[in-house]
């Protein structure tokens, strides 16, 4: 099985006219084939479209481009085998990313210590190279930072529940 | 996660909140309250202001910053948390104020059918909110996530009770036997909503802090299961309220589930801590065993408190209250206000520059000797209570209100930063407790 190409939506021409882009982002959605992701394009960070797309089954996955785009792309949840298990808001084709440049032991650290660490080791790779952390558990308020600064990342539980595993694949030099 | 895990908001509950408990703690000073005077219309009105303006809204607050982190998803209706927070605040102080009109001020009377109306508008909105983001396929298998629901099913009881109970003093066509509404209330807020929700947000907490394992026990299981049977009994008390019928027997059912589902807690939390990764826990997790210690006192005062109630009833609500939930709440709000302030202001500076650790932004020695006063007045009340000892409970009173104030200046100076070295100190700040979101977007844009 194969799953179609991502549909392509830029929603900036829209929001340039001055329209709400809503009315054509859901009319997107609903022509989607099945297991086919859909890749938006704005000038802003569409949060609360998030939760609509949540509601509707769609794992999102946001980063700001190097020309302050950003692309969001909302996968369906549960497809893809490469994606399979993987956490929502993980980047859809996280298998298919280069093996780790770096691995980062992080267990046993107190929040925020594992952000701080990965934060400062993520600055340092180069655009593309993917950093590999183990950690105790999911570090929620390091996924908008990544976000923000234009990384992407893909993570999930280990089967036993006991760590967190989380692959960050850096952007674009961000300073 | 899509979406920024911060709850802009939290911190204006918190500060709500603190305003409340050090407005409670002065006017029980000022009406000069004593052990013998809780029926007083001036005491209940202190009373709901500590309950619900101090204990509801900085529990509230907390689940509405949690919430999301235990979903792993954004706060659903965010804009909600504002009008959420001042219909709270409104139905408190209005409900507080209508109390006054037992005593004879006819004035504050239309205020006393407010307060039900705009607490349970602020109540059904955080509801709205909370069951929004929580209610998945995914989440409802944790039991922390329904441990949270009973409680939100604990403070619907307590709602409904309490309007009752208002509508029988104001002497409305709606009336309930109070005598017997009373006990039932308390049930409720104390332990069908607030220690209930304590239990949900503590398990993760506690875990985050001790660096503990996470997976839950068979001990959690069965202690949501108590608890679920615990608000459905409660709930059946309500009707049977309604047909006038007697509830001590559910009364009675209600207390040895308590003591069961509170002996299986502790013995959850001793699991944890003993699993715990950390050698030495921080100040916050010390003095939550301090509250733990007041939640089992508090339980064990509860038999009395059904069969004989008077100064034993009075001496568990004081340990529950003031000694578990306010003793947990006030260790763990520094704590999770420096966690915040820190992810607020320094998360978007890592890799850019050197970034302080989250203790440095608080005073441990100046919290803990704040958190020592603040215990050692709850107990030294309780007993004031419990014997009717008058000077006791009104040095208790003092007590309190000095750790509070201490407390509330060492939360400004963790938001202000004050404990940092200038240098460390980024030249622009968020506000106290106010939402900065436009602000910080605005200047997370101009870094990249």
């Amino acid at each position: 099985m194969t799953t179609p190409p991502p549909h392509e939506l830029d929603v900036r021409p829209i929001l340039a006219q001055g329209e709400e882009p809503f009315g054509a982002i859901m009319a997107a959605i609903d022509a989607l084939q099945p297991g086919q992701a859909l890749r938006m394009l704005a000038p802003f960070r569409p949060a609360p479209l998030f939760n609509v797309m949540a509601n509707r089954g769609f794992d999102c996955a946001d980063r700001r481009r190097e020309d302050g785009v950003w692309e969001v792309t909302f996968t369906p949840q549960g497809s893809g085998p490469a994606d399979a298990g993987m956490a929502p808001g993980s980047a859809p084709g996280a298998g298919f990313w280069p093996d780790p440049a770096l691995v980062l032991e992080l267990i046993g650290l107190e929040p925020p210590e594992p952000m701080v660490r990965i934060l400062e080791e993520v600055t340092m790779l180069e655009p593309g190279q993917v950093l590999f952390a183990l950690l105790d558990r999911e570090p929620m308020f390091l996924f908008p930072e990544l976000a923000q600064r234009g990384h992407e990342w893909a993570g999930n539980y280990a089967a036993d529940g006991q760590s967190y595993r989380l692959m960050v694949r850096a952007g674009a030099k961000d300073d | 996660m899509p979406g920024k895990s911060l709850s802009p908001w939290t911190l204006s509950w918190f500060g709500s909140a603190m305003i409340a408990l050090l407005l409670a703690l002065v006017l029980a000073l000022a009406a000069g309250i004593g052990p013998e005077d809780f029926d007083r219309p001036e005491a209940l009105a202190i009373v709901h202001l500590f309950a619900l303006g101090w204990l509801a809204q900085v529990m509230l607050g907390a689940l509405v910053q949690f919430v999301p982190v235990l979903a792993a998803r954004p706060l659903a209706f965010s804009r909600l948390a504002l009008p959420a927070l001042l219909a709270s605040s409104l139905g408190t102080l209005a409900l507080a104020g209508g109390f006054l009109s037992l005593d004879g001020y006819e004035i504050a009377r239309p205020f006393f059918l407010l307060g039900p109306v705009a607490l349970g508008l602020g109540f059904a909105m955080l509801a709205v909110m909370i069951l929004a983001t929580l209610v998945t396929r995914q989440t409802l298998r944790l039991p922390e996530v329904r441990m949270v629901l009973v409680a939100l099913a604990g403070l619907a009881g307590l709602w409904l009770s309490g309007a009752a109970m208002v509508s029988t003093l104001a002497g409305s066509r709606v009336a309930v036997d109070l005598s017997q509404a009373l006990p039932l209330h308390m049930l409720f807020g104390i332990g069908g909503f607030l220690t209930f929700a304590a239990f949900g947000v503590s398990y993760k907490l506690f875990a985050m802090f001790l660096l503990a394992p996470e997976a839950a026990s068979w001990q959690r299981r069965a202690v949501f299961a108590l608890a679920a049977m615990m608000a459905g009994l409660m709930l059946t008390g309500l009707l049977m309220l309604a047909g006038d019928a007697g509830i001590t027997p559910l009364l009675i059912a209600v207390c040895g589930i308590s003591l069961a589902g509170a002996a299986l807690y502790l013995d959850d939390v001793r699991r944890l801590w003993q699993a715990r990764r950390r050698a030495h826990p921080e100040l916050n997790m010390s003095w939550s065993r301090m509250a733990l210690g007041f939640l089992a006192l508090s339980v064990l005062l509860l038999p009395f408190a059904i069969w004989q109630g008077g100064a034993l009833a009075r001496a568990s609500v004081f340990a529950a209250l003031v000694g578990w939930l306010s003793t947990l709440t006030l260790a763990q709000m520094i704590r999770i206000t420096a966690f915040l302030t820190w992810i607020q202001i320094f998360a978007p500076l890592i890799g850019r520059r050197k970034v302080p650790t989250v203790q440095s932004l608080t005073h441990p020695r100046r919290a803990g000797l704040a958190l020592t006063i603040w215990s050692l007045s709850a107990a030294i009340g309780t007993l004031s209570l419990a014997t009717g000892f008058h000077a006791g409970f009104r040095l208790a009173l003092c007590g309190l209100l000095i750790a509070a104030t201490q407390i509330l200046c060492e939360l400004v100076a963790i938001r202000s930063l004050s404990h940092l070295p200038a240098p460390e100190r980024p030249g622009l700040l968020p506000p106290l407790i106010l939402p900065a979101f436009l602000k910080s977007q605005h200047s997370a844009e101009n870094q990249i």
